[in-house]
């Protein structure tokens, strides 16, 4: 190998290596850490609600004008929706995963109140809720449909039954004996966990305890409804256009939001993951610019250092290097002042994320992105130099006798 | 050592074909030195890049140390430069990024050389020309004759079958030009092929044989002395 040399002659050329190295280096300390940011970004996208999310239609519904009892309205709506052909089920809630809005409350294990309890999200529902949201209940039963309470809007909602998610119960009953303890959601009225399904999360996407929910068989005597709605497989489209006119046919005194009235569960997703998609975007758009960037500037580099060096490499040539040693030579020189990029980008890396662990409270970047990154970089770094030393390896021995 | 027989040269463009060398014969034998002189653009160049497998040629043949090289491919030709051939250039051609000690270097490690046969090789070679004690030093710190011992250095280092040198005092004053011409002809003397090229008269005339080059063919300056003073006239 020809590394020594090549340092020597690297030694004589400081500003060109060094803008070049700390190029990549900064690219890999942005890159890695924009990456990781991506990366979590995507998995916040994905992450799954515990419900089957196919075939599911969210409804938002504002009734117009002021009855006394919004109820039997509610009701009614409901036995309209489960009659459209192609619907399998299908129940009025406060809300539902991803909606980002909805209700919460501490639980407590005793009755005199303390807030010093598991928070969980609310959401009102009744004996088709499960059915609907998909989810799977692990323990204890659904609801019947004479267990449904009606909730005023000034009330606190505790019904007798409530139905939580395993998350919650293991952290109020750690021995796994949640089933059938009474919890307080409001003080001194106790509610028993009749069931408990394997997951489901809260309307929030940004909520800390996300599998903390509780599902009460209650209808809320309020003018915003939201019904939730199962189609069986492959009727989701029909149904979806049924709803407005089902819903308008039984009463036209209300409105069903032009964008957000009638959704499909994809479109509710996407609506609440637009900020993390549009930051994964960003994200990603700056790593292809600032690896473009460096791509750019080692390839400008190294078509200026091979035109200045013609000469040079004729001499070369003419004292015995092959093609090879030349394309070898451009490339094993990209390679050390990738490396030297690289030792100082992955310190960068580090430090930039521990700074942005610091104040942001961001996790903190994996290794593997930093491997991954220093990867990427040299591979570009090799990517980019190969064509300047392929154009280098074609210099003809003769350069050496010409006159610069 | 090195034979050409009806050799050419031919430049072609579009519009026009232009021989830089026509029927060029010339045979040097093992351990001669050869001076190759002529007026400017008469071929004398292209010969010396030629006979140093820097370029290839458009017909006739080239024997090199008795291998017809017509045929041979890029990486043969490469190593038959780096194992036979020792070039001392006009310009001196160092590399200015490298050191005297890594300069002599080159070669050697195209040659694949171990470090320890280097390093022998590069003192050896240095000693010879008198700069053992610069071989931290960079191009630009040393003098042209400095440098041209370098480069004769480096041409020594490989222990070639031939040297080719072009011009080897033409960008030297001559107190230094005499110096280099005193270590080539020592190195002739150790037993060394030498062709040079060169316009200097006085050069030449230290060489063992003249060849006279014009319009790209070869004229023995013995057997036809108005060519002598012709090209003594037109360079003087």
């Amino acid at each position: 190998m020809q590394i020594k040399p090549i340092l020597a002659a690297l030694r004589r050329h400081k500003a060109g290596t060094i803008l070049i190295a700390l190029q990549i280096a900064l690219t890999l300390a942005i890159v890695c850490n924009a990456l990781f940011i991506v990366h979590e970004r995507v998995d916040r996208v994905n992450r799954p609600t515990g419900m089957d999310e196919s075939n599911v239609i969210a409804v938002q519904n504002r009734y117009v004008g002021s009855p006394p009892n919004f109820v039997p309205l509610v009701k009614t709506d409901v036995q309209a929706l489960r009659s459209i052909p192609g619907v399998e089920s299908a129940y009025a809630t406060n809300s539902y995963p991803l909606r980002q809005g909805g209700w919460s409350t501490g639980i407590q294990t005793k009755p005199d109140g303390t807030k010093d309890g598991v928070p969980t999200a609310l959401y009102f529902g009744d004996e088709q809720t499960l059915k609907t949201l998909g989810v799977r209940l692990i323990a204890g039963r659904n609801f019947n449909a004479g267990e449904v309470v009606t909730v005023q809007p000034q009330q606190t909602p505790s019904p007798p039954q409530v139905i939580v998610t395993k998350a919650i119960v293991d952290k109020l009953f750690p021995n796994g004996d949640g089933l059938g303890k009474t919890i307080y959601l409001s003080k001194g009225k106790p509610s028993t966990i009749i069931g408990v399904v394997e997951k489901l999360t809260v309307p929030w996407t940004d909520f800390d305890h996300l599998d903390n929910v509780t599902i009460m068989p209650v209808i809320f005597n309020s003018g915003y409804q939201h019904f939730l709605v199962r189609t069986r497989p492959g009727e989701q489209d029909a149904v979806f256009k049924a709803i407005p006119k089902t819903l308008y046919g039984v009463n036209r005194m209300r409105v069903l939001p032009e964008k957000y009235g009638v959704r499909t569960y994809d479109m509710v997703r996407s609506r609440a993951y637009e900020a993390d998609r549009g930051m994964a975007i960003l994200m990603s758009v700056v790593c292809g610019v600032l690896l473009a960037i460096t791509a750019a500037g080692i390839v400008g580099l190294s078509s200026f250092w091979v035109g200045q060096r013609r000469k040079q490499i004729g001499v070369r040539r003419a004292l015995g290097a092959r093609r090879s040693d030349i394309l070898s030579y451009f490339m094993t020189e990209n390679f050390l002042i990738a490396l030297a990029g690289v030792v100082l980008g992955v310190v960068l890396a580090v430090g930039l994320s521990q700074w942005m662990f610091t104040h942001f409270e961001m996790k903190r970047l994996s290794f593997t992105y930093v491997l991954v990154g220093v990867v990427v970089l040299l591979g570009l770094g090799q990517a980019a130099v190969f064509a300047p030393a392929l154009r280098a390896s074609k210099v003809s021995p003769v350069e050496a006798t010409r006159s610069v | 050592m090195l034979k050409m027989t009806h050799l050419a040269k031919v430049y072609r463009t579009e519009v026009v074909e232009t021989y830089a060398l026509r029927d060029f014969n010339i045979d040097v034998k093992e351990g001669e030195f050869v001076a190759v002189t002529g007026p400017s653009g008469s071929g004398k160049t292209t010969f010396l890049t030629i006979a140093g497998l820097l370029e290839t040629f458009t017909g006739g043949h080239y024997h090199l140390d008795g291998v017809e090289v017509s045929q041979l491919d890029d990486n043969a030709r490469s190593r038959i430069r780096n194992e036979k051939i020792g070039f001392i250039f006009q310009a001196f051609n160092l590399i200015p990024d490298l050191n005297v000690f890594d300069n002599v270097e080159v070669p050697l490690r195209y040659r694949g050389m171990k470090a320890a046969e280097r390093k022998q090789r590069i003192m050896d070679a240095l000693e010879r020309v008198g700069l053992a004690s610069r071989a931290k030093h960079y191009p630009a710190e040393l003098s042209g004759g400095q440098q041209q011992r370098v480069a004769i250095a480096r041409a020594l280092a490989g222990s070639p079958r031939l040297l080719l040198a072009d011009e080897p005092t033409g960008n030297l004053d001559t107190q230094m030009a005499r110096g280099v011409m005193e270590l080539l002809e020592e190195i002739h003397r150790e037993g060394a092929t030498i062709v040079m090229v060169t316009h200097d008269p006085e050069l030449a005339a230290r060489a063992q044989r003249n060849v006279h080059v014009i319009d790209g063919q070869v004229v023995d300056l013995a057997e036809e002395p108005r060519f002598h003073a012709h090209a003594h006239l037109a360079n003087s």
